[in-house]
């Protein structure tokens, strides 16, 4: 079984931010996997560990996004490609879907896996796009994985309830993050990370004519922070009665 | 004339709240432009929902009646919502933002060759699409988002706009449709109903959530009747719903579901910017936790610092007697 995992080199939404000019600036250190897909990673793997799969990753970013790439074979995967885009590229979810759609064009695979959504942007829309790209079966919001009768079983989260789906292959699936701990490379796991191939392909090669996104961010704001209000402490009977009422008389929610 | 269309998500007989926060929204945009506004059903039982739809003034109604759509599947949704866009011709196609429309949005506008902007706090009209603002970094920043399109595409986080009733006569017209099952790739095999809690977390007026500090049967019993007091749904922090206490549709945060209720009562719950990016825009937030710095009493109205054992039987007899 052949699994394809898109992964995207993100900033940690944890670290410290700042807007200069409409621009977000951050350290640009702070740059990690993006945590949905480290599960689609993780599930990949786990997968390969109990059916003998291999796992390639692919990644449309950056030149530096290659330690992204390292962090991800360094957890197991067996190869990866680098689909490297300029540095100042607007890329928004359709061109990374059209560039992913291009690469496997003439690809051999049982399953492409991604993240849910990147934790930067949360659009959640690459991975349907590329499914629909590609003319794909897929299932979004997974949060569990098995291999079950030569076809994925993938239990998603849906609006009311979990949903049990049987994906045939070729077919697509997005992971949440809630379907695993992601494991954290070793040290044999990055010694050996050093020697597996990564292929980079250059985004302007991909044979792709139009690549102009169809959605444009134009600034930032911080969003206006709330005002912490009051904060009680003391004796628990008289502060929850003084909080009970203040919702009442203050807010009117009782 | 064109036209903003608005898929309105249904539930059980019912429509949903943030699905009419959308119609009401897209009904001002359309008075403001000169457009016409639309409503869309996809359901088995799309035309139960005419008489209800009738008070949020909708100029017309489009329905795509069929038994598929009994349960949610991405590929025959996919099919009627290109039917419908070529039916209406419409310069916006809004929806709620919930784990249907997250789940074919971006097939949607690949199929469409469109624009899709996701999960909007804020939208208006451009000459040419539409631009707004939307939550990035897990909700700390505000990213000012625009497309252009016809149609543009975008799903709206429930509680951006208020459910205006605005009674109307719309023109009904029912849309053919056909799919056999033989289209259908992927195999639903069965759904889990979530368990318990009856209210829909996402359309509540009040949420009680637990957090890590609510550590056993005693602690949630207190949840389960806090809420049932305020008429509440329940709420829960990923610890939570990986721990296997709560049922995962109830996660609040970036990874779950984002609410928007009046009150929001978080309980035994630190505030990690994931669970925050999850409920920031509830109206009023009340906190309570043991420890005095957690970060979940900087966004807190009302911060109670103590233990909850202690604190929440006061607190739930209070409101028993306020209420009376």
């Amino acid at each position: 079984m052949k699994f394809y995992v898109c992964i995207k080199q993100v900033p940690d939404v944890n670290a410290p931010l700042q807007i200069k000019d409409g621009e977000l600036i951050q350290d640009a250190d702070r740059s990690i996997l993006n945590a949905y897909d480290a599960s689609a990673v993780e599930e990949a793997l786990v997968l390969k560990e109990a059916h003998d799969a291999e796992v390639e990753v692919v990644l449309a970013g950056p030149e530096k996004a290659k330690e992204t790439i390292r962090k991800a074979l360094a957890m197991g995967a067996d190869k990866g490609t680098h689909i490297v885009t300029s540095g100042d590229s607007n890329n928004d979810s359709f061109t990374y879907a059209q560039m992913l759609a291009a690469f496997f064009k003439d690809r051999e695979y049982d399953y492409i896996s991604c993240g849910k959504q990147s934790q930067d942007t949360d659009s959640g829309l690459t991975g349907s796009m590329l499914a629909q790209l590609l003319d794909l079966p897929y299932v979004t919001n997974a949060v569990a994985l098995s291999y079950e009768n030569g076809s994925l079983q993938v239990k998603r989260q849906g609006d009311a309830g979990q949903e049990i789906i049987a994906l045939p292959s070729p077919g697509l699936v997005t992971c949440s993050n809630d379907m695993n701990d992601p494991r954290i490379p070793s040290l044999k796991g990055i010694m050996q990370s050093k020697r597996k191939p990564v292929e980079t392909i250059q985004a302007e090669d991909l044979g792709l004519t139009d690549l102009s996104p169809k959605t444009k961010t134009i600034g930032f704001e911080e969003k206006p922070g709330r005002e912490p209000g009051q904060k009680f402490e003391g004796e628990p009977d008289e502060v929850a009665q003084k909080v009970a009422r203040l919702l009442d008389t203050e807010e009117s929610l009782i | 004339m064109s036209t903003l269309l608005t898929y309105i998500s249904v539930n059980d007989g019912k429509i949903k709240r943030s699905s009419l926060e959308v119609l009401s929204r897209c009904n001002q945009l359309a008075d403001n432009s000169g457009q016409s506004s639309a409503a869309l059903v996809i359901d088995s039982k799309a035309s139960d929902y005419v008489d209800q739809l009738k008070s949020y003034g909708p100029d017309k109604i489009y329905l795509i009646e069929d038994p598929i759509f009994k349960n949610h599947l991405n590929t025959p949704l996919i099919r009627a919502l290109s039917l419908a866009i070529e039916k209406s011709d419409p310069s916006v196609v809004a929806f709620a933002s919930t784990e249907g429309s997250k789940d074919i949005l971006g097939a949607l506008a690949a199929n469409q060759k469109t624009a899709s902007l996701a999960d909007m706090s804020e939208f208006e009209l451009t000459e040419n699409g539409v631009k707004g603002k939307r939550p990035v970094m897990a909700a700390k920043i505000i990213a000012s988002v625009e497309a252009e399109g016809s149609p543009v595409l975008l799903t709206v986080r429930s509680g951006s706009y208020d459910v205006i009733e605005n009674p109307s006569e719309p023109e009904v017209e029912s849309l053919d449709f056909s799919f056999s099952d033989d289209e259908l790739q992927i195999t639903l095999k069965e759904i889990l109903g979530a368990s318990g809690d009856k209210i829909d977390l996402s359309e509540a007026e009040a949420v009680v959530a637990a957090g890590r500090g609510v550590k056993d049967e005693e602690a949630r019993n207190m949840i389960s009747e806090l809420a049932s007091v305020l008429n509440a749904g329940i709420g829960a922090s990923r610890a939570l719903t990986e721990a296997g206490d709560y049922d995962p549709s109830l996660q609040i945060g970036q990874t779950g579901k984002v609410v928007a209720p009046q009150l929001y009562i978080a309980i035994g719950i630190s505030g990690a910017i994931q669970h925050v990016a999850g409920m920031a825009n509830s109206k009023v937030i009340v906190a309570i936790n043991k420890d005095p710095d957690a970060p979940i009493f900087d966004i807190a109205d009302y911060g109670i610092v103590g233990d909850l054992y202690k604190v929440l039987p006061p607190f739930i007899e209070e409101i028993k007697k306020l209420k009376n």
